[in-house]
């Protein structure tokens, strides 16, 4: 029986979400050593140990910078959109499943934050809130890149969405289930991974998560040699950092999803007794994949032209994940489960 | 507490109605609608609907409400500034006050209809089955009450239709 002791709520809350706040920091050093070394370069390497304070330094940089908020802004807005940008971003992670269950003397506890039935429908309604924050910035900021940058992340968003909802939905409807535990848990052995029955699925969602955070190649909402900075042309300082923390968090959540949902969470493969912690560990594996997978493809591809993305997302992507759920539907339907 | 809550959204939930009434601007109008689907998921998650919650955010607040923000950014530009101002114009044009005194009329009969009617009440001990089961709801959806869904369905696009011919008469008129 589980106790909810208010102790563990507070240990699991804490550690979840320093976590994933930490892994943001860390991507934006891991991206600058990335494309470091890529490129042939170092990468910073001067504050701390192979340069792992870097994200320190950066924040205590951002802290002290002059604040500036453009004339003609709308003030409330302006200061309120970064957060409405981070705060969905860090919500969803709450649903996500980082490992099974652990027994520590008569407590059993799951280790997710919560454990809701409908985890799979909150986790998307609140990362599809986190475009408010990129609309609202980019049209308070009362600038016209702003507000093109803005514009153009709604538009990519909303036909991106689709796509991700719809690559989900084929999970769900294989799954039976809603919650992301119970999804995480009926793939336990490498062969019940969802990967092999669900590959395009997979494939789409893989490149969606892309699209859905404004990442290279899709990266229009701030694309610099059109827009100088985009929707966060006109923001300084700490705001600016909130816009980063919370692409990077909405990075993070969604590679754990991808994980959860196709590569089986917390499974280790060819070992379904594995302890607790080397599921955590095999996790965060493979959500680690992703977020290199976020940075090798940025330094690799150019960026597309914003007509070709949205015929991607509506011409190709959507059908494909239309006939993906219509097939996936009909095996259920008729048999073969 | 809850309860308190529950007072506290409406109160919300009844503000933003009114903000999306007297905002001069329409981005203030859509945020203020914003805000009163917030209040109203909350309500929901309060009747213990977390499926209906759920729905109203991803739905509302996050699908059709970014349409509203994309396409009033991408029309209504020129001029309009980003402040948000009130204006009492609503309460003072004869058109207005006869439109609100039928949306009122309407609004009023339908609280009578549900006060007499005898609905489940939620405040006396919960909804009869359990509401908030998926499959119950879809079961429901796509059975028993597959056609009024349909003509639901039909009945939006009579209005998109009807919103299309008001705003092209509009444009017209401000054309000449």
């Amino acid at each position: 029986m589980e106790v909810p002791l208010p102790l563990i709520w507070l240990v699991k809350i804490v550690v979840i979400f320093g976590g994933l706040v930490s892994t943001a920091a860390l991507m934006s050093l891991a991206e600058r050593k990335v494309s470091a070394w890529m490129q042939y370069r170092i990468g910073p390497n001067r504050v701390g140990p192979f340069g792992l304070l870097q994200p320190l330094a950066d924040g205590v940089k951002f802290i002290f910078k002059e604040e500036l908020i453009p004339a003609g802004a709308n003030k409330f807005m302006f200061r309120l959109a970064p957060a409405l940008s981070a705060a969905p971003a860090m919500l969803t992670m709450a649903v996500i499943p980082i490992g099974g269950t652990v027994v520590l003397g008569e407590y059993s506890i799951p280790l997710s934050i919560a454990d809701v039935d409908i985890g799979v429908l909150f986790l998307l309604a609140f990362s599809g809130l986190s475009i408010y924050g990129v609309i609202l910035g980019g049209w308070a900021s009362n600038s016209k890149y702003s507000l093109l940058g803005g514009l153009r992340a709604s538009a990519q968003m909303i036909s991106y969405e689709l796509t991700l909802i719809l690559t989900i939905l084929a999970v769900v409807a294989l799954e039976g289930t809603l919650n992301l535990r119970t999804i995480s848990e009926n793939q336990q052995h490498v062969g019940e991974w969802n990967i092999w029955t669900q590959p395009l699925a997979f494939v789409l969602f893989t490149i969606t998560m892309f699209a859905e955070t404004n990442r290279h190649p899709f990266d229009f909402a701030e694309c610099e040699p059109e827009l100088v900075g985009g929707f966060h042309t006109e923001y300084s300082a700490m705001r600016f950092a909130l816009y980063f923390l919370g692409e990077y968090c909405a990075m993070t959540v969604l590679s754990c999803l991808n994980a959860t949902l196709f590569l089986g969470g917390p499974s280790v493969p060819f070992w379904p007794e594995a302890p607790w912690f080397v599921g955590i560990a095999a996790f965060c594996l493979k959500a680690g994949f992703f977020l290199f997978l976020f940075l090798w493809v940025r330094w690799s591809l150019p960026r597309m032209r914003f007509d070709q993305l949205m015929r991607l997302g509506w011409k190709v992507f959507l059908p494909l994940a239309l006939a993906n759920l219509l097939i996936t539907g009909g095996f259920i339907a008729f048999g073969a489960h | 507490m809850s309860e308190l809550l529950f007072y506290a959204m409406a109160v919300i939930a009844l503000l933003g109605g009114l903000g999306v009434i007297f905002s001069k601007s329409p981005m203030g109008s859509v945020l203020s609608l914003l805000g009163s689907f917030f209040a109203l998921a909350v309500i929901y998650l309060l009747a213990g609907f977390h499926f209906m919650a759920a729905v109203q955010i991803l739905v509302y607040a996050g699908a059709i409400m970014v349409l509203f923000l994309f396409v009033i950014m991408l029309l209504n530009l020129g001029g309009m500034g980003t402040r948000f101002e009130l204006s009492a114009a609503p309460l003072t044009r004869a058109r207005s006050q006869i439109a609100a005194a039928v949306a009122a009329g309407v609004g009023l009969a339908g609280l009578i209809a549900v006060q007499r009617a005898s609905l489940p009440r939620i405040a006396q001990g919960g909804a009869p089955e359990r509401i908030d089961d998926i499959n119950q709801i879809a079961i429901a959806l796509f059975g028993r009450y597959s056609l009024p869904f349909q003509a639901v369905s039909v009945l939006l696009l009579t209005t998109m239709v009807a919103v299309l011919v008001l705003a092209k008469r509009r444009t017209r008129e401000s054309g000449q």
